[in-house]
């Protein structure tokens, strides 16, 4: 029995050993429950007598505090009772959970101290204070009355200068504007709010020229400049790099013009009048019309007489 | 990205009128003379006032002979060119500079959908070296930006007959120099996938190129073919254009930086376009993202491309990575 209450009982330290500190030291009325405990822990035999000295110490720890209050004083005499009881039962586990619970909670321990609560409580105050004016500023500087003129020309949607003039505007300038910012030390710039870290371009001309040659020697390349048809030979004085073979069947080109290159040419030149190929149509349906006409007056000719014999 | 501007070594025009507003703003007494601070509001923010006057009257110094023909190319195919050619395209126009885009991927022209023109292309070159139509009456000119205008090289489902080879598209390069309206500044040829007939018409009459990559090996040594096929033919000014970067993925060592593709190529940066949502959107809608309002992020890199191939300028320097941003130290409170 004694074996076994011995156990518990240093159960029962460690769980209160992991109270904070700061609460044992302070308060005292923590250091009166763990006397009160460890009287418990020595023998049953003293619980009469502990009891008596917990009260005790509890009715001169309340009268010490410089606010006393009658719900503390219940709730601690109903924390004493209730240890009391576990305490008496035979129950280990039970004395265990009692234990635990019977640990007044910090929240009464802390309103025994009102002075440091206080200030606690002003620190919060303040520090909520101060949140709450910071996004008020914050919000009043960000949208400074939104749809406002001033609003709208610092989200680009309006020019401060051209307001009332309504030609367009001809020169946008994309390295200077309320867009894009350049950073003091050149080495960042913001563009649509973001910052960009910038970094110098090292390609120097030996370099580049180095990828020229590279290139020359990988690439050997004649652009073609006669275009013809799969199966047609290459002609006499041509280069065959300058060759290319077009497919009848090619989707996009074709070797096959109607027209002649001249005439092409003159076609693009053209500037004024009627274009070429709706000139000559015009011409060939007129040549058809003074035909059909020529023929029809002939036709008139040829039928007038007849008409007129018959009519006589 | 100013850095670029400030760092070049060259006596470049378009560099000091960069430091002009910086001079303006400096002396006190100029500001009081000009702004006459009668209301006390100004008092406190005169150079901000200045400085929004100033910013938007800057423009690019024109560099090398009129017309300048660039083609647009990178051999793999869905790697951003047709994109490339609309956002710089009218980027360019709005920088006021005469444009003529020509979309010379025979096949597959998208050029046009881009730029929400589809319903206006009746003719295209075909038409017109058949003498169908005049050079004038088939290009198609953009309504927002009336100095940009577009010409197709054939319509879907038709072929482009390569009886002349790339002479056609010589011939329509100087029929529009010798155009009453006047020479156009830039002519880019938006170029087809593939090194195959459409390639070698559409870089016929180029004398300067741009090879759009991604960040991918498959891109990149496409790009490098393709480099060498165009040094090759003689165009010697080349320079890329790196397209849908992804800095996340970068920091992560998932994908290469645009410096190790650099490094790989051997080629001036043009520009370094991040990847953007607004992109497929804007391809959608038929309506290029260097018109939107408020500007995008890739559309912002498109006109700095813009920018730099007007003065033909390259990238000195390039970002890397997002830097996480500096916050205060109540930062944690949601400030």
């Amino acid at each position: 029995m004694r074996a076994s209450m011995a156990s518990i009982s240093t159960q029962q330290f460690q769980s209160v050993s992991l109270r904070p500190s700061t609460c044992i030291s302070k308060h005292g009325i923590c250091l009166n429950v763990l006397e009160f405990r460890s009287e418990l822990r020595l023998s049953s035999r003293y619980l009469k007598w502990s009891r008596r000295k917990t009260e005790r110490n509890f009715s001169v720890g309340a009268n010490s505090s410089p606010v006393n209050s009658d719900d503390d004083k219940r709730v601690e005499d109903e924390v004493v009772k209730m240890e009391r009881n576990i305490v008496d039962s035979e129950n280990p586990f039970g004395r265990l959970r009692g234990s635990i619970t019977s640990l007044p909670p910090v929240v009464f321990v802390m309103k025994r101290h009102i002075g440091t609560n206080f200030a606690v409580g002003m620190c919060i105050a303040i520090a909520f204070l101060i949140i709450a004016v910071r996004e008020y500023v914050a919000r009043k500087s960000r949208y400074n009355r939104p749809g406002s003129v001033a609003d709208l020309v610092k989200r680009g949607q309006l020019r401060s200068d051209r307001r009332g003039i309504s030609s367009p505007l001809k020169y946008d300038d994309p390295f200077n504007n309320p867009l894009v910012k350049v950073g003091k030390s050149n080495s960042t710039i913001e563009m649509c709010g973001k910052v960009y870290r910038l970094a110098p371009v090292t390609l120097t001309e030996e370099q580049q020229s180095i990828h020229q040659k590279r290139r020359s020697r990988a690439y050997q390349w004649k652009r073609p400049t006669m275009f013809i048809k799969e199966g047609d030979s290459i002609p006499q004085d041509v280069d065959p790099d300058t060759v290319r073979w077009i497919p009848a069947n090619h989707p996009f080109a074709t070797t096959v013009s109607d027209i002649d290159e001249d005439l092409a040419q003159n076609n693009v030149y053209q500037k004024h009048g009627v274009p070429f190929r709706i000139k000559a149509e015009h011409e060939a349906l007129q040549r058809k019309l003074e035909a059909l006409q020529s023929v029809l007056l002939e036709i008139q000719r040829l039928h007038t007489p007849v008409t007129i014999s018959s009519s006589i | 990205m100013i850095s670029l501007q400030l760092l070049t070594s060259s006596p470049n025009p378009s560099s000091l009128h960069t430091s002009s507003p910086n001079v303006f703003i400096s002396p006190q007494p100029l500001n009081r003379k000009t702004l006459k601070p009668s209301k006390p509001y100004y008092k406190n923010k005169p150079y901000t006032t200045i400085q929004s006057v100033l910013q938007w009257n800057r423009k690019p110094q024109l560099a090398g002979e009129t017309p300048r023909v660039v083609v647009i190319t990178s051999g793999k195919g869905g790697v951003g060119k047709t994109t490339t050619t609309a956002n710089v395209g009218l980027s360019l126009a709005r920088l006021d500079f005469s444009v003529v885009a020509i979309d010379a991927d025979v096949g597959l022209r998208n050029l046009d959908l881009l730029l929400g023109l589809e319903n206006r292309v009746n003719y295209t070159a075909v038409e017109v070296l058949n003498g169908d139509c005049r050079l004038d009456q088939a290009l198609v000119r953009d309504k927002r930006w009336s100095n940009f205008e577009l010409l197709c090289i054939s319509k879907p489902r038709s072929k482009l007959p390569l009886g002349f080879g790339g002479k056609a598209l010589i011939w329509l390069v100087d029929a529009l120099k010798s155009r009453q309206e006047g020479c156009p500044d830039f002519i880019l040829i938006d170029c087809p996938a593939g090194i195959d007939a459409g390639f070698i018409t559409a870089i016929t009459p180029a004398n300067e190129a741009v090879i759009v990559t991604t960040p991918d090996i498959t891109s990149l040594r496409d790009a490098d073919r393709v480099t060498g096929l165009l040094e090759c033919d003689g165009i010697k000014d080349i320079k890329m254009i790196v397209n849908r970067v992804r800095t996340d993925l970068i920091r992560g060592e998932d994908m290469m930086s645009v410096l190790d593709i650099q490094e790989m190529l051997g080629l001036p940066l043009l520009g370094v376009i991040p990847e953007d949502a607004e992109v497929i959107r804007s391809t959608n809608r038929g309506y290029p993202l260097v018109l939107n309002k408020p500007p995008t992020l890739a559309g912002l890199a498109f006109e700095q491309a813009a920018w730099r191939l007007v003065e033909q300028d390259s990238m000195k320097a390039v970002m890397l990575e997002e830097e996480p941003k500096k916050r205060g130290f109540f930062s944690f409170f949601g400030g």
